[in-house]
């Protein structure tokens, strides 16, 4: 789970990571209070979950109570990839002479943490110039290993002794908060010397979530992503027309590119996920039956350990409810001759591979 | 990796759950020898004749297996594995998903300290058809003996390709899930040099998917240390939105990292055949095989 930029800050305050005064608005007033309790000029950030934020023209400074005024409407109508902001967070500018980059970050493929730190910061991570990059032990960086990175840097003096202070504390966030990603981009270096993280990104590792209530209802969620995950579907949200559902994250995600391929649009990526039986397959039916932007459902089984003969008895009787949109179906595996019996007095259009389901749901009118 | 040959014992761990005692009775119709489950607190039941331990250093005192199948729910999933690795388990096949990144890699650690293995975590497991042996979930008709050794991050997609494979005629020698999640314990490059160990395979068959650089890792390893036998790799996800997470764990885009096309071009360059669906695999093995008989 993605923090929004105020959460990953208010979670850097906490481990004494210095930060720009700011505070969260939700409305214009506000957004003008905070104004006027801040120093002067300030920046009014949109607080999206999307990348591309800065270019997108979700970040605007403001001197005066006029300039606040316009920087707040422009802001809150904006769409970056495809989100609208929530709040805004009315931050006091703060003047810099240099901006660096630090995370600590999941490194998949040496399968460990790793520090990732650069002296030439505020750009993606992909794109750092002479980045530094160093592995820590799972029980979180040492002395040694932290004075290291600060040598690479080339850093001295008092500016040394901020950065390994903001680098064990970033650290030790997350670890304890077991974050997959916790980023400063900037890290300013102002006139004196001193550093603050202007921007911070903070990525959760959903599945550790159990262990932190801090967490709990952090977002606000989509109705349909939260309708499925309360029910435990791996569910995405996509734009096109076609609710495409499957057993396996894999098989569904193989199904999105075959529907594209034919040259229709997803409506959203539902994964069953494994041994699912008729309630469920109900359950998951009705739910991409609600989606607004779906007119059509595609559903995608390889039956194993879920029953095909379970997923044509949820299908058929959320049909026998009514109102159902037309569905595509490719049921195969164990028991898919009884499966297609019981489906065959309904409209399910049953195909017997996975290409002809896809083709007919993409091409019927 | 040392993998169970047939008759060899096996413990399941979590075996009283329902997946663990499902399971565990598809496995012994499979001929899987399961001869020990282990369930804290459930001492003295059985599950489909398997005597239940309450840890596992008295399920292997017991059983003398080396190797263990695990369906512990994550929140308690570490402290089995320990349990396992310190009892002697030195095959562990991590079923669960849904365990912390940071688990994941403290169990890492400590395998790769006693010398042990850990195949997933968020894998169906791994199958020997010509050993009848199959430590996982996966379903058992998918699968037939023969020649194709088959490693996949998604479970049923695994399933529906070894089911393609089988209905060409191309059976496996065996089929190891290297698990959805952002962590692989066990490696494709570490299965890509198992399966260069076995004579009787002459075909790799890759089934990746979005996220992470498992798969470019797999490539530049390919190229690095050369590799004698046929790959053809197939990956899920081309149309798939950035900064998702569709289902897996692992299976998300990030900025450029992660993306299908940098797999694919990765697996191409290193001389590897990619199929567009998974229906394209068997497709492509046949036209290979006619061409190995021609020269």
């Amino acid at each position: 789970m993605k923090l929004f930029e105020y959460q990953a800050k208010e979670l850097l305050k906490e481990y004494g990571i210095p930060i720009p005064r700011s505070e969260l608005a939700r409305n214009l007033r506000e957004a003008i209070a905070a104004f006027r309790r801040l120093p002067h000029p300030v920046v009014l950030k949109s607080q999206v979950l999307a990348g591309g934020r800065g270019k997108a023209g979700g970040i605007l400074a403001a001197s005066n109570e006029e300039q606040v005024t316009e920087a707040f409407a422009k802001i809150v109508n904006l769409e970056i990839g495809g989100e609208r902001p929530s709040s805004v967070l009315v931050e006091a500018s703060v003047p810099h002479e240099a901006e660096m980059y630090l995370s600590i970050t999941l490194d998949r493929g040496a399968r460990a943490f790793v520090v990732i730190s650069s002296k030439a910061g505020g750009v993606e991570v992909e794109s750092l110039k002479g980045r530094v990059v160093r592995k820590i032990s799972n029980r979180g960086i040492t002395k040694a290993e932290a004075r290291s990175v600060a040598k690479k840097l080339h850093l001295s003096g008092e500016k040394r002794g901020r950065f390994l202070r903001i680098l064990a504390n970033l650290e030790r966030l997350s670890r304890e908060k077991e974050c997959e990603l916790a980023e400063i981009n900037p890290l300013a270096v102002t006139k004196s010397g001193g550093l603050k993280a202007l921007d911070a990104k903070v990525i959760l590792d959903d599945n550790a979530l159990f262990r932190h209530p801090e967490f709990s209802k952090l977002h606000p969620e989509d109705e349909f992503e939260g309708e499925a995950s309360r029910q435990g579907f791996a569910f995405v949200r996509l734009e096109g027309n076609i609710a495409v559902v499957g057993n396996g994250a894999g098989l569904v995600l193989s199904t999105l590119d075959l529907v594209a391929d034919a040259g229709g649009n997803p409506a959203c990526f539902l994964d069953l996920g494994g041994g699912a039986q008729r309630e469920r397959v109900e359950a998951a039916v009705n739910l991409v039956n609600k989606l607004p932007n779906a007119d059509r459902i595609l559903v995608n089984i390889f039956g194993g350990i879920t029953r095909t003969t379970d997923v044509a008895e949820g299908i058929k009787s959320v049909i026998e409810q009514g109102g159902m949109k037309p569905i595509y179906a490719r049921i195969s595996g164990a028991e898919e001759r009884e499966a297609r019996e019981i489906l065959t007095k309904t409209p399910v259009h049953l195909y017997p591979s996975p290409l002809e389901a896809v083709e007919a749901a993409v091409r019927s009118q | 990796m040392i993998l169970p040959r047939r008759g060899e014992p096996v413990i399941v761990q979590g075996i009283t759950g329902r997946y663990g005692s499902l399971h565990t009775k598809l496995m012994l119709q499979y001929g899987t020898k399961i001869a020990a489950g282990v369930t804290p607190g459930k001492g003295g039941e059985s599950v489909e004749g398997v005597p239940v331990f309450n840890t596992v250093k008295e399920a292997v005192s017991m059983s003398h297996a080396k190797s263990s199948v695990l369906f512990v729910p994550a929140q308690f999933f570490y402290d089995a594995a320990e349990e396992a690795i310190v009892a002697g388990v030195k095959l562990l096949v991590a079923i669960t998903e849904h365990i912390p990144i940071r688990d994941t890699l403290k169990m890492l650690d400590l395998a790769k300290k006693r010398s042990a293995t850990i195949i997933g975590p968020n894998t169906p497991g791994v199958i020997i058809p010509s050993q009848g042996v199959k430590l996982g979930i996966m379903p058992a008709t998918s699968f037939k003996p023969g020649r194709v050794a088959l490693f996949s991050r998604s479970g049923t997609l695994m399933y529906e390709v070894a089911n393609e494979l089988s209905r060409n005629g191309f059976g496996q020698s065996l089929a190891l899930g290297v698990g959805g999640d952002p962590i692989n314990c066990t490696t494709l490059n570490q299965c890509v040099d198992l399966a260069q160990g076995l004579q009787e395979t002459k075909e790799v068959v890759i089934v990746g998917e979005i996220g992470g650089d498992a798969e470019e890792r797999l490539a530049k390893h390919i190229l690095d240390n050369g590799f004698s036998k046929r790959v053809v790799g197939y990956i899920a996800g081309r149309h798939a939105p950035r900064e998702k997470r569709m289902g897996h764990a692992g299976a998300i885009i990030y900025g450029n990292y992660g993306t299908a096309e940098s797999k694919i071009k990765a697996l191409k360059d290193a001389g590897a055949e990619v199929a567009m669906t998974p229906m394209e695999i068997p497709r492509l093995l046949m036209r290979r095989s006619y061409r190995q008989e021609r020269t």
